[in-house]
């Protein structure tokens, strides 16, 4: 009890930085949600699409428009911020149909369209749409239809569609945010559990304080394992404010059975954490370096493991070094959650394996705080 | 005072914490970025895409399909979009679906159907080139029955034969293959993870605060130790800060430097080629973050550790708002708070290093380097204001 009413008072005599932390990391996490894309669903799958129209709005010109409309996102965005919008890929491509489009077309010449593109798979989508609206268009004129009889043509062939069947019942769009949000969780959990519990464990590493803890009555294993257990408590206020602020801001992804799982993978990474910033807590002396340290080992592992960018796009020896970090099995198991369409003993095996390993770190960690801990016991 | 110079350079050097922020830090950190974004960009281009098709004699009769998509899945020609592994049964197709070897297969009974395991950009690329070649049999039907119906006015009753039908597909089939003529005007400076750099300059920048901080409080009796001592030596207060700041700028401009240099020559980092703005950004943002350094140093009433903190928290929260956690996020602040980034001088100077990359003019370049002044300035001048004529009786 004593040694967890000194872990109150020093938590109290930090309250600042811990709550400053605390709101700064679960911002990030909140805010990161508002950026994420719409799913690729190929339904909903339009690339966006800024149309700049310079010639009259009639005829094969408005067609055309009305095309581009129907199968893309039309955006709209002010000419002052156009190219700004195609670098951040708020708009994908930027289609300008100049004077005379509609003039050059019906007399068989090219039209005088210009494009900006970003070059990715939806720039491609818009790209494959533009072509085929203008290279059908073009069988018509060359036929010699009138414009009226060209429109109708096209609508005609346009409307062929072929039937799509999807096989997975999985709602891919509510569990890629699912997995988005505690893949980002990566990153808060480790710097918030490593920042605030290094800055309450320096407080004990002082010289005198370790000096009168070593000649107490109390083992050195029931010492940590206090110490443990209260900084436990903090780090399991930190995951319960993410769980809270998940199922506010995901809603009915989070009622599912990944979601779920999802959860309590979360929670085995938090006390991954927690062991971790322990080990760490005890190998620091200065309060000064615990900045730099939850700084390299926070933003390390997120930029490697996947929190940041998807592992999917990661190079494969950046993967391959990130087998050695308790984030990348967290962020494997969302990964294979997320496009798990049946749960049950057997198609959730591939995840104990991640599961098993996340729990092997923080036994892994705690036996080698004790270890240091005992042997830095001889102080002088 | 150029002693002082010296001595305030000499304590700067020896001191391992700053040394980090300022040489170490931001190199482990452009080293990560380099590593995580290698491959991004590659990885949302368009590639070549696996996918099947089932052989049955409802494919064999479709030659217009039959053709399109030998060519739409030959290797090495330029518009191949997939490679494709023809089967002779739907369930080897479903089969190879469900394993993930293919993103989808094409199926032809009375209707054309493409069997997909999720929703996804290659689905949908697959679904819109299919749907191109259904269009061109519609095309091949229509210009046939314009044939007939011309023949017709004339007394002439087309013959359309299986001969006929082919020329009439290969006469389109060449059409659509013409180019359509289309300019692309886009700029070649599209490479968006360049920003995650930029925002790792503004960040050294801002963590030099952490200099200016350190210098203010050697000289400050009423924050340490060794300011009480400074304080009471016969030099003037003035002249003490100006040199400690000094040599807190150099050593911040010599971690700049040394990071421009590792981020050019090692990661390969395109700054563009106006050097001379480049320095001059540099320089500025440096002010910047110096600046907010000495502010927080003289106004906040707390030990030097939380001041630390709270530089650094800001620090990462306006490299957040600029985008280094996510480079969509500074155009979304841009777009929907534009004031959040105009006061925060981690975005200014990432914007300052965008619009040189991207822009071919200099007037945002020039907006970004003004404010950056203006927000030094501002802040100096009431670092100044709170600094001067403190005198202690007794502390």
């Amino acid at each position: 009890m004593t040694v967890f009413k000194t872990f109150l008072k020093v938590l109290n005599k930090n309250k600042f930085i811990v709550i400053l932390y605390s709101v700064i990391l679960l911002f990030f996490g909140v805010s990161n949600m508002q950026t994420q894309e719409e799913n690729t669903n190929f339904i909903s799958s339009k690339p966006d699409v800024l149309l700049v129209v310079s010639d009259e709005l009639e005829g094969i010109t408005k067609h055309f428009v009305d095309y581009m409309e129907k199968h893309t996102n039309r955006k709209e965005i002010e000419e002052s911020v156009r190219d700004d919008a195609l670098f951040y890929r708020d708009v994908n491509y930027i289609i300008f149909i100049n004077d005379h489009f509609r003039e050059d077309f019906l007399s068989g010449e090219q039209p005088n369209i210009e494009v900006k593109s970003t070059g990715d798979y939806q720039a491609s989508l818009a790209e494959l749409l533009v072509n085929n609206y203008l290279k059908v268009a073009s069988v018509y004129q060359k036929m010699g239809f009138t414009e009226e009889e060209i429109m109708q043509n096209i609508d005609k062939t346009l409307e062929k569609q072929v039937v799509m069947e999807v096989t997975s019942p999985l709602d891919t769009d509510q569990l890629e945010k699912v997995a988005f949000y505690y893949n980002f969780l990566s990153y808060s959990m480790l710097a918030g559990c490593v920042y605030i519990i290094c800055l309450m464990l320096v407080s004990f590493q002082n010289e005198k304080i370790r000096k009168r803890t070593i000649i107490s009555s109390m083992s050195d294993r029931k010492y940590n394992r206090i110490l443990l257990l209260s900084n436990g408590l903090f780090a399991l206020l930190l995951w319960l404010c993410y769980v809270v602020l998940s199922f506010i801001l995901l809603g009915e992804g989070m009622f599912s059975r990944q979601g779920f799982l999802m959860l309590i993978n979360s929670f085995l990474f938090t006390i991954c954490c927690l062991t971790l910033a322990f080990l760490l807590g005890t190998l620091i002396r200065s309060k000064n370096t615990i900045n730099g340290i939850v700084n390299v080992v926070a933003l390390g592992s997120s930029f490697l493991c996947g929190a940041f960018v998807p592992m999917e796009w990661l190079p494969n020896f950046v993967l391959k070094i990130a087998h050695l970090l308790p984030s990348y099995w967290y962020i494997k198991t969302n990964e294979l959650l997320k496009t798990m369409e049946i749960i049950n003993i057997e198609s959730l095996k591939p995840i104990f394996y991640p599961m098993g390993i996340l729990c092997f770190f923080s036994v892994f960690f705690v036996i080698l705080t004790n270890y240091i801990s005992s042997k830095r016991r001889n102080i002088g | 005072m150029f002693h002082q110079f010296i001595y305030s350079l000499k304590t700067l050097c020896k001191n391992k914490m700053l040394l980090f922020w300022t040489f170490a830090f931001p190199i482990i950190l452009g080293t990560f970025f380099s590593l995580a974004f290698s491959n991004i960009e590659n990885s949302e281009k368009l590639d070549v895409f696996p996918i099947a098709i089932v052989n049955n004699d409802a494919f064999q009769n479709r030659k217009i399909l039959q053709e399109t998509f030998k060519n739409l899945g030959e290797e090495g020609n330029e518009n191949q979009l997939f490679t494709i592994t023809y089967v002779e049964k739907e369930e080897e197709a479903a089969n190879l679906l469900e394993e993930g070897t293919i993103e989808g297969y094409l199926h032809l009974e009375e209707e054309a159907k493409v069997i997909v395991k999720k929703s996804g950009i290659h689905q949908t690329i697959l679904k819109v080139a299919t749907e191109e070649m259904l269009q061109m049999e519609m095309m091949v039907q229509v210009d046939i029955e314009k044939e007939i119906q011309e023949n017709l006015k004339n007394g002439i009753a087309l013959d359309v034969t299986q001969e006929y039908f082919e020329q009439i597909a290969s006469n389109i089939g060449h059409q659509l293959q013409e180019k359509m003529g289309i300019k692309d005007i886009s700029s070649s400076h599209l490479s968006y993870t360049m920003i995650e750099f930029y925002t790792l300059i503004a960040m050294t920048c801002l963590y030099g605060g952490i200099l200016g901080m350190t210098s203010i409080h050697q000289n400050l009796p009423n924050k340490s130790e060794v300011g009480k001592r400074v304080s009471v030596s016969p030099i003037s207060k003035g002249k003490l800060i100006f040199s400690s700041v000094l040599s807190s700028f150099l050593v911040q401009l010599f971690g700049l430097f040394l990071l421009f240099l590792y981020t050019i020559f090692v990661l390969k980092v395109d700054y563009g080629n106006k050097l001379f703005f480049i320095i001059l950004l540099a320089f500025v943002g440096s002010l910047a973050g110096l600046s907010l350094g000495i502010f927080i140093a003289t106004f906040l009433k707390a030990n030097e550790n939380v001041k630390t903190g709270v530089m650094i928290a800001m620090t990462m929260l306006g490299c957040f708002l600029s985008g280094m956690m996510g480079i969509t996020m500074k155009y979304i602040v841009d777009t929907h708070l534009p004031i959040v980034n105009k006061i925060n001088p981690a975005s200014r100077i990432t914007d300052g290093f965008y619009s040189l990359y991207y822009y071919d003019t200099l007037d945002r370049f020039y907006g970004n380097v003004f404010s950056l002044l203006f927000f030094a300035l501002l802040l100096l001048l009431l670092s100044m204001y709170q600094l001067r004529r403190q005198t202690y009786d007794s502390i």
